[in-house]
């Protein structure tokens, strides 16, 4: 590995980190799309900043740039109060608008300026080693690790000073405001943020990409978990687990790095989607066919419990009574049979003590509105699980 | 070329014109559309599955090796498709929030996109140039048979439109009305939001993927400023969206180094903002002349109502006061004095006033009617 490579990888691993922590508070203050809105529409800014600066890694054009990122908050806050349009509609509005304000000044000034907007919007990571920060001669590294390792400096520190703050504002708005929080300074506090993180991230994976890596690890670490310090942690490590196998994966396929950590992101993503223990998609859906057979079978002991009649309860007569598919009525059968809710004595079908209890129960939650209690009654009374 | 040279110029010129219908059609297809996703608060919905629809052109690329517009559209318009049932999946099988879904889905689709891209254009295949169109759009490229293909989808679009309309609009406004008739609400639902990924992947070769999503939303939210009437609102739309097409394109061929779908949008954005400030029942312009008019009648009242109860006191309503003794008082001015008087319910002489009967009887029941709306 040489040095070039160790670079790189350590510019995308800060970088990761460096999204992952105001990703995971837009994940959460349902603030997602904010982020994209912002990374596009940096555009202008960074292209004025570029025509005064000449130089992309600039402190200048980087603060110009953040602040059309909060412009454009300011903008859909604005177009949203008056109520002319939806939230959504307002950023899907503003943030095409700069965009293409700031492609329209890129292509007038084509011939003066070397920017493209290929760079702005996909960055290369692989050239970034290459541009040297001198001190006084001496090199001391790539411009832009120094660029991202000031700007995750600053954004832990405020992370550190403000965690109780962000925090609670995150949760519970309301509270943090009469506690004496002001809500407007945080707001605007976490979007400045975003926006310096996204500019100063755009030429290393490009500004559309910043968003993959402030989103994707905070959306996978909230499937997982639902503390805040974990999810921060885990958002943190998936970030940085993507961008170096990313790094990897795009050298072995000699294509885009960025584009190839957003699909480690995105990898990454599909798999704790399929297979998160109680969030996946899996397991919800397997939880809600168990749910569907308990109900089922509920069903079926309130009918047993309604009869007293032996026809009503003849096993032949249950798929045409309660109007179940043979499969289905065979499962709810063995369900209670294997809990011991009922007995079948000469094909007629009827409750255990234990079943009359359990039903009994059931009932009296429905009527008092209490379904929710009836988990808890499974667990007390199911030996066997749908 | 000015403005004027187009203009002659767009009846004649093969290209010219067929960009320019091309534009214009896409424009109305697409405000059309787009007046659904506005009004079902999916407007960032025509953003994610725009850019979702990157890997799709890549891989259609990648399987086929031609750059033939149409697979390449199909694929996108598969990959479009994925990621718009992937964004439902997401967000009705997990907890994370609709926001999140469409960021996850809009930004891992397009790196996926683009690091396919960057794979195609190191393959030693001569073929590849010209894919990154797809990312800003060229409508420089399109050709005839394009035109025509967004013609006929335009045109399904509308038998659709026209076919289901009753549907559409009933699961627009109130879903759960609509099951409760027993309409298939997913299956509209399906057919609506499928319509829509059609919409925006005929763009993508116009405008790209990145602007693309104001195309969708532009003419719808000025065209909702200007009604509350669906049908109004689905015609103006493609109005204006046709508008802006021509518009940007006019413009755009008039000026050097002026990519079409930028200005395009520009344009759209000028009638967003015509439309936020002039549009006479919800524009900001008439609203803020409304609020004057509502604070100066308030204001009238205010002086009226302090008028009648010093006139109250007296034995004779009619008796006359200084002006003096209003000053200092918030409802009073000049202006409002000047009113009072040329509706009659106050009379000056000299440096004094004095309430008319007309006027005592107004303030007397200031309070009581509501609904009079003689000020």
């Amino acid at each position: 590995m040489s040095n070039a490579q160790l670079e790189i990888q350590l510019i995308a691993s800060l970088v990761a980190i460096a999204c992952a922590i105001p990703g995971t508070f837009l994940v959460l203050r349902k603030m997602a799309m904010i982020s994209d809105a912002i990374s596009h529409s940096i555009l202008p800014g960074i292209v004025v900043g570029f025509f005064i600066t000449q130089d992309l890694n600039s402190p200048l054009l980087i603060l110009l740039a953040a602040l059309t990122g909060v412009i454009t908050v300011v903008l859909v806050e604005y177009i949203q109060k008056t109520g002319l349009v939806k939230e959504d509609t307002a950023i899907g509005l503003v943030f095409p608008v700069l965009f293409s304000i700031g492609v329209i000044m890129i292509a007038k000034n084509a011939n003066d300026v070397h920017l493209d907007i290929d760079a702005v919007l996909l960055g290369e990571l692989a050239f970034a080693p290459f541009d040297r920060l001198l001190i006084s001669g001496i090199d001391v590294g790539p411009k832009s690790l120094w660029v991202i390792g000031v700007i995750l400096l600053i954004t832990i520190v405020l992370l550190l000073a403000f965690f109780k703050e962000l925090k609670l504002s995150t949760f519970d708005k309301g509270l943090a405001a009469s506690l004496g929080f002001s809500p407007v300074i945080l707001h605007y506090g976490l979007m400045t943020v975003s926006s310096i993180t996204t500019v100063g991230s755009f030429d290393a994976v490009g500004a559309i990409l910043v968003v993959a890596l402030m989103i994707a690890p905070a959306a996978t670490a909230y499937l997982l978990t639902t503390d805040l310090k974990k999810m921060l942690v885990l958002s943190i490590i998936f970030g940085v687990v993507s961008a170096i196998s990313g790094y990897w994966f795009a050298h072995w396929l000699d294509a885009s790095i960025s584009g190839s950590i957003t699909t480690m992101l995105g990898l990454l993503f599909l798999i704790v989607y399929l297979f998160a223990p109680s969030k996946g998609v899996i397991a919800v859906l397997y939880r809600e066919k168990q749910q569907r057979i308990e109900v089922s079978l509920l069903t079926f002991l309130l009918h047993l419990k309604n009869h007293d009649e032996d026809n009503e309860r003849h096993v032949n007569h249950l798929n045409e009574h309660i109007n179940w598919q043979k499969v289905r009525s065979k499962t709810v059968l063995d369900l209670a049979l294997r809990n011991n809710m009922i007995v079948i004595d000469n094909k007629i079908v009827s409750l255990t003590p234990k079943g009359d209890m359990f039903t009994t129960q059931a009932i009296d939650y429905i009527i008092t509105n209490e379904d929710t209690q009836i988990e808890d009654m499974k667990n007390d009374f199911f030996l066997f699980r749908g | 070329m000015d403005i004027q040279e187009y203009f002659s110029l767009v009846f004649t010129d093969y290209t010219l014109r067929t960009i320019t219908l091309g534009t214009a059609i896409l424009g109305a297809v697409t405000g059309m559309l787009g007046s659904f996703a506005v009004l079902r608060k999916q407007s960032l919905l025509g953003d994610a599955i725009s850019h979702a629809a990157l890997p799709g052109i890549a891989i259609s690329f990648l399987i086929t090796g031609a750059k033939d517009s149409n697979t390449l559209l199909l694929g996108a318009l598969v990959s479009g498709l994925i990621g718009t049932f992937w964004i439902r999946g997401i967000i009705t099988k997990t907890h994370l929030k609709s926001d999140t879904a469409l960021g996850l889905i809009l930004s891992l689709f397009f790196g996926f996109g683009m690091l396919l891209l960057t794979f195609i254009q190191k393959q030693p295949n001569a073929n590849q140039a010209g894919l990154d169109k797809y990312l800003f759009g060229q409508a420089a490229t399109l050709v005839e048979s394009d035109v025509w293909m967004m013609a006929i989808v335009t045109g399904i679009c509308l038998f659709v439109l026209l076919l289901f309309w009753k549907e559409f609009k009933i699961l627009l406004f109130d879903k759960e009305y609509a099951k409760t008739l027993g309409f298939n609400t997913k299956a509209i639902d399906i057919l609506i939001t499928s319509f829509i990924v059609l919409a925006i992947v005929l763009g993508l070769q116009t405008v790209g993927v990145v602007l693309m999503s104001a195309m969708l939303l532009a003419p719808a939210a000025a065209a909702r400023q200007w009604t509350n009437s669906l049908a109004t609102m689905v015609f103006l739309a493609a109005i204006f969206g046709a508008f802006s097409g021509v518009f940007g394109t006019a413009i755009s061929a008039s000026q050097n180094n002026l990519s079409t779908g930028p200005v395009i949008v520009l344009v759209a954005a000028v009638f967003v903002l015509f439309s936020f400030i002039f549009s006479p029942s919800r524009g900001l312009l008439f609203k803020q002349i409304r609020f004057i008019k509502n604070r100066r009648d308030l204001e009238l009242h205010k002086t009226l109502a302090f008028m009648y109860h010093i006139a109250e006191s007296h034995d004779n309503i009619s008796h006359p006061h200084e002006i003096k003794i209003l000053n200092g008082f918030q409802g009073y001015t000049k202006g409002t004095l000047k009113k009072l008087v040329e509706k009659n319910y106050v009379t000056l002489k000299g440096s004094t006033w004095s309430l008319t009967h007309e006027g005592f009887k107004s303030a007397l029941n200031l309070y009581n009617q509501l609904t009079k709306n003689d000020e």
